[in-house]
């Protein structure tokens, strides 16, 4: 975080020695009018230069004082603008680093989130905190100096209100309102939580009857939202209400008019002494009167940047420092053991070992780890236990250049870009050539599709095009493809979005034989009977391998599945 | 505004909403009067007068200000509960009755948005900014009617700066609408930009682009950047603007009064009074941007609002005709979104007890048949009939108690996999729920399960597989029993053993009801009634499996191709 702010520390300090010229610069003309005061209210004939010379003084003061916030202004929310640009590109940056398991863990827009609005919610830190910080202490502090001098008798008088303010803050505190606040602060949560139910859920609610469950939930959840808002309001708003009472202009006018009274009275206090604390005295409450919704954004901004570098603090998995070369592309793993938590293993020893060349097709009951296993490959996680070696490497020791050089993979879940279809193809080459990219394109038979879009190669997806399902598999598969690495990795479970794109994964797959390494996910007969290899994982463990025909011979788990589907 | 505001809030809020809006502008002019008193008070110090008897009028004064100030202060707050009581009521009603149609991908975001801090954030207005914005504008106003009864010309001047002061404020407000918009699309744009990053971090790991300053991001926050700095330079103008009118007729008013003073028209009390009342003037004034500032964008939270609850829910037949047969057809159906028709001028019968399948290539419009019998949308043009009777004449609690439908997604809501199952007829035994369970093999899920039963699904169901979601779904609408079926692209996504499993609940599940299934795995089909082949939303081939095969046409070609391994 300290690397982050550093370059703006110049910056950032200009914004406040601005803003304090600016605020002190605007008690001259209240000064003026003091001066202006003891000028009428003296005895004997007007000094009429004296009396235009302070009025022109106010006028420059508030001159400066314009000039100077105005520059402060601007300056901060520059500032502000490259704070955030700066904080936005760090964590981009992170997020590209993080492991891919510490992402899968977090909703996408819990992330997007962080980078988006609590980077957005940083910004009265910088933009208006110096000025609000400035308006709250330093003026009442120049002003509590100043009036001091004039009077301490009186002035004491004026932070009588103030006073009295200060003395209800505590009763917003009690542990019964800080409960209070912690009930609104769940209460909050959980409305926000049923509402996304609510909407996400709404094709269910509609379709099993109007007053669906999700429905009646969010009323419940938005009658309790209200019940704890309402509690909380009713505690704190008498208190709120007083203080606001305290501090308000006319009270603290009353104060001042009455201790003022009794002392020109008494005549201890010359009547024009009296004017500074009705001009100034009123900016003794400023500091009391922020801390009420200043603080709001300052706690919201706190918590913004807890949360920003709760995501800059993920370590990223670690790189080798002495990288080794690998020999050939022959993948093996030994022993490889792997959980997402540590009470839940959901790799209990595999080996598995695949050969240049070799067709592998990966076959089992869902929730049997397949999906996790090939997401080892790419180093998404590490195993906990055991190893996974390309090229006789282990991946730990691999630098990643290499690893992706020798391994591309078709993942289950396509996301495509709103940008360019070659763009998207390109996606993890992205210097490759057109001509490169349209031959990868053709191979997973997308090419003529792709010409019958508005701007062909150029057409922007989701402006110009929109792809289904099955294309943006092809698509995907395009750019597998296209990273030409001897090692394939391919989830089949995208090949059932329509008969084409079943036809080119297979295609695809028959014309890749014997000239790279495949992995499948398989999840067709077909894909299977052509394997060289089938390998049975259930509950972690590899159970059955062997050639599909020997599987079938067998009567295992394998020839189970088998019948249950070509029945 | 005003009329956003009262259409949101819903016609039994405007009255108290009004009253509060009373009463905090009754506040204000009293705490102005209350100033009056200041003059007589100051005179008398100042000339060496007994200040006492005005001093205990003003007094008595600001006492009337507490009361009221502190009334309308709890006014502010309770209007604004129960306000955002009924909001929340009104919006949950009003989504569920919205067409399902309306809630694409990124309204699911959109609308948790607005229910979350977007109802919490304009419902401040009432309870925080709309005291402070009233007092802002008319205790200043009072304050210079005061001035007038004290001494015309002074009053005069601080009169012509109320209609220079508020055309600044116009200026500044219109000024940062056009900017604030454009800061806030930029915002959007780079939001969905960050999705698509996180979401494409996979593949540019793979393709070793790890950490790299990724084009298509950076672009859009540098765009965000240009925005919020556009934004923020066009607001300073009215910021510094604001505060320039009001110093400046402060400064005017000094002049002025010294002016006067020394001429000896007005003696030095009224003077100084001025001043301090036109101080009192000036704190007010300049907060108001800021005030102003958190209005608008309270207000555009509201606007929001407003836009959902103007978004009218398909219409509901004013004397519903119940069914008495469940045979679907569709009788020249055009239907339309955007731009594009993707039901185009469609006919079909389903008979009673029938079993449709609808094959074709992705786009051609085959969910959305699903969709328009569900009524998920309303037709542009002809009629989809359910019984002979066309939907939209159906209450849609009664269409709905007539359909079971499968989706290929899966929503589950977050409680046990019983009360998932249960949705489907919240009233079954559990028995029957059980039974259901069972005939979608999903009892073996259960036994598997920690906690069996009563485990919970998590968030969406995300603790099961899909395999496992599509079993609860099935069973659900076997618990439904409901004499039409709709299935979308059930199996399609599944592996051998699920896949399996829901083919045999899916079997249990069509038996003796009027089926209409989309599917792309030709295996399941085959066995249908009848089927249609649809392309650019228009059927181009009808007819039993073998009579498409020896026709040779386009559901010949996809049989092959799927077929030929």
């Amino acid at each position: 975080m300290g690397v982050l702010v550093r370059p703006f520390v110049g910056s950032f300090a200009l914004v406040v020695v601005f803003q304090v010229v600016g605020a002190v610069a605007g008690l001259v003309p209240l000064l003026a009018v003091v001066e202006l005061g003891r000028l009428l209210l003296q005895a004997g004939p007007l000094d009429e230069g004296r009396v235009w010379f302070v009025v022109l003084a106010g006028a420059v003061g508030l001159f400066v004082r314009l000039v100077f916030t105005a520059a402060s202004s601007g300056v901060g929310h520059l500032l502000d603008g490259r704070v955030q640009l700066s904080f936005r590109r760090r964590l981009a940056e992170q997020l590209g680093r993080v492991p891919i398991g510490w992402l899968s863990g977090r909703r996408t827009g819990e992330l997007a989130k962080v980078v988006g609005e609590d980077v957005s919610a940083v910004h009265p830190f910088i933009a208006h905190t110096p000025g609000d910080m400035v308006a709250a202490f330093v003026v009442p502090l120049v002003s509590l100096v100043y009036l001091l001098t004039v009077d301490w008798r009186l002035t004491l008088i004026t932070l009588g209100p103030v006073l009295l303010a200060i003395a209800l803050v505590p009763l917003m505190m009690t542990p019964a309102r800080r409960r209070e606040q912690e009930e609104f602060d769940g209460a909050m949560g959980r409305i926000s939580d049923s509402v996304v139910e609510f909407v996400r859920g709404i094709a269910v609610v509609k379709a099993f009857g109007g007053a669906g469950r999700a429905h009646r939930r969010f009323r419940t959840a938005a009658d309790e939202f209200v019940g704890t808002f309402s509690r909380w309001v009713r505690g704190v708003s008498g208190i709120a209400a007083g203080m606001q009472l305290a501090l308000s202009p006319p009270f603290v006018l009353l104060a001042v008019l009455t201790g003022g009274a009794v002392l020109i009275g008494d005549g201890s206090l010359a009547p024009a002494d009296l004017l500074p604390f009705l001009l100034l005295g009123l900016g003794l409450t400023a500091p009391v009167a922020s801390l009420g919704h200043g603080f709001d954004d300052m706690q919201a901004a706190h918590r913004a940047v807890g949360r920003i570098r709760d995501v800059l603090a993920v370590p990223p998995l670690p790189e080798p420092a002495h990288p080794a070369t690998p020999e050939g592309h022959r993948v093996e793993l030994r022993g490889v053991r792997f959980g997402y938590d540590d009470d839940h293993e959901v790799l209990r020893g595999v080996d598995l070992v695949l050969e240049p060349g070799a067709f592998t097709a990966l076959v089992g009951p869902s929730g049997s780890g397949k999906s996790t296993l090939i997401r080892l490959l790419p180093r998404f996680f590490d195993p906990t236990h055991g190893a996974v070696t390309l090229g006789g490497v282990d991946l730990r020791d691999l630098a990643d250049r290499d690893r992706n050089r020798l391994v591309s993979f078709v993942f289950q879940d396509v996301h495509l870009l709103r940008a360019s279809v070659a763009d998207n193809i390109a996606l993890a080459v992205p210097h490759a050539d057109r001509e490169d990219v349209v031959r990868a394109a053709r191979r997973a038979g997308i090419h003529d599709r792709i010409l019958e879009l508005p701007r062909g190669y150029d057409s922007v997806i989701g402006e110009d095009a929109g792809l289904s399902g099955g294309e943006a598999q092809r698509l995907s598969l395009a750019r597998a493809l296209l990273a030409d690495a001897p090692v394939l990795v391919l989830d089949e479970a995208t090949a059932f979005a329509d008969p084409r794109t079943e036809q080119a994964v297979r295609r695809t797959l028959a014309e890749l034989r014997g000239e790279r390494t495949v992995l499948v996910i398989a999840h067709r007969l077909e894909t299977v009977a052509d394997a060289d290899t089938v390998v049975v994982l259930e509950n972690g463990s590899v159970v059955e391998r062997g050639t599909p025909a020997e599987l079938v011979a067998r009567g295992g788990t394998f020839s189970e599945l088998w019948k249950g589907v070509a029945q | 505004m005003i009329t956003v505001l009262s259409r949101v809030l819903g016609h039994e809020y405007a009255g108290p909403m009004r009253r509060t809006v009373a009463l905090m502008a009754a506040t204000a002019i009293a705490e102005g009067l209350s100033y009056a008193l200041l003059v007589p008070v100051l005179r008398a110090l100042f000339g060496g007068g007994d200040a006492w008897p005005w001093l205990l009028g003003f007094g008595t004064a600001v006492a009337g200000y507490a009361v009221l100030r502190y009334v309308s202060d709890l006014a502010g707050f309770r209007v604004g509960t129960s306000v955002m009581h009924g909001v929340y009521h009104r919006l949950g009603d009003h989504l569920a009755r919205l067409p399902i149609g309306w809630y694409t991908a990124g309204r699911v975001g959109e609308v948790s948005a607005l229910a979350g801090r977007g109802v919490l954030q304009a419902m401040s207005v009432s309870a925080h900014f709309l005291a402070p914005f009233i007092s802002a504008c008319v205790t200043p106003l009072t304050i210079v009617a005061v001035m007038l009864a004290v001494n015309w010309q002074l009053g005069l001047a601080a009169l012509a700066a109320v209609p220079v002061v508020a055309a600044v404020q116009v200026f500044a407000a219109r000024r940062s609408v056009a900017t604030d918009a454009e800061r806030a699309a930029r915002e959007h744009d780079a939001a969905a930009r960050v999705i698509e990053y996180i979401e494409a971090q996979p593949v540019l790991r793979a393709g070793g682009r790890t950490g790299e300053r990724f084009r298509l991001l950076d672009d859009s926050l540098r765009g965000l950047h240009r925005a919020s700095r556009r934004s923020a330079l066009s607001a300073l103008p009215g910021v510094v603007g604001s505060a320039l009118t009001v110093q400046a007729v402060f400064t005017a008013l000094a002049a002025l009064g010294a002016y006067l003073a020394l001429g000896g028209e007005i003696g030095a009390a009224e003077v100084l009074a001025t001043l301090v009342l036109a101080a009192r003037c000036a704190d007010p004034l300049l907060a108001l941007s800021e005030v102003g500032g958190a209005l608008r964008a309270a207000f555009a939270e509201l606007a929001r609002l407003d836009a959902v609850f103007r978004t009218e829910p398909l219409p509901v037949a004013p004397q519903p005709v119940e069914p008495s047969h469940h045979d679907l057809s569709f009788e020249e159906v055009t239907f339309r979104h955007g731009d594009r028709t993707v039901v185009d001028g469609l006919s079909l019968w389903v008979p009673h007890g029938h079993r449709l399948a609808v094959v074709g290539p992705s786009g051609a419009g085959k969910s959305t048949l699903l969709h328009l019998l569900a009524r998920f949308h309303d037709v542009d043009a002809g009629a989809v009939r359910v019984g002979g009777v066309d939907v939209r004449m159906i209450d849609p609690d009664v269409l709905m108690s007539k359909i079971a439908i499968v989706f290929q997604e899966v929503y589950l809501f977050d409680g046990t996999v019983e009360d998932n199952v249960r949705l489907g007829r919240p009233d079954a035994t559990d028995a029957e729920v059980r039974a259901a369970a069972k005939a979608a093999r999903l009892d073996e899920v259960v036994e598997r399960l920690p906690g069996g039963w009563s485990a919970g699904v998590g968030e969406g169901g995300a603790l099961l597989s899909g395999g496992e979601r599509q079993r609860v779904s099935i069973a659900r609408a076997l618990l439904k029993d409901a004499p039409i079926v709709l299935l979308d692209e059930v199996t399609s996504a599944l592996d051998p053993v699920n896949e399996a499993a829901v083919h045999e609940g899916v079997e249990r599940l069509m038996a003796g009801r009027t089926v209409v299934m989309v599917a792309h795995r030709l295996r399941t089909v085959r066995r249908a009634d009848r089927i249609v082949f649809l392309d650019r939303g228009r059927v181009v081939e009808e007819g039993t499996h073998d009579e498409l095969l020896q026709r040779g046409g386009r559901y010949a070609d996809f049989w092959a191709l799927s077929a030929v391994g």
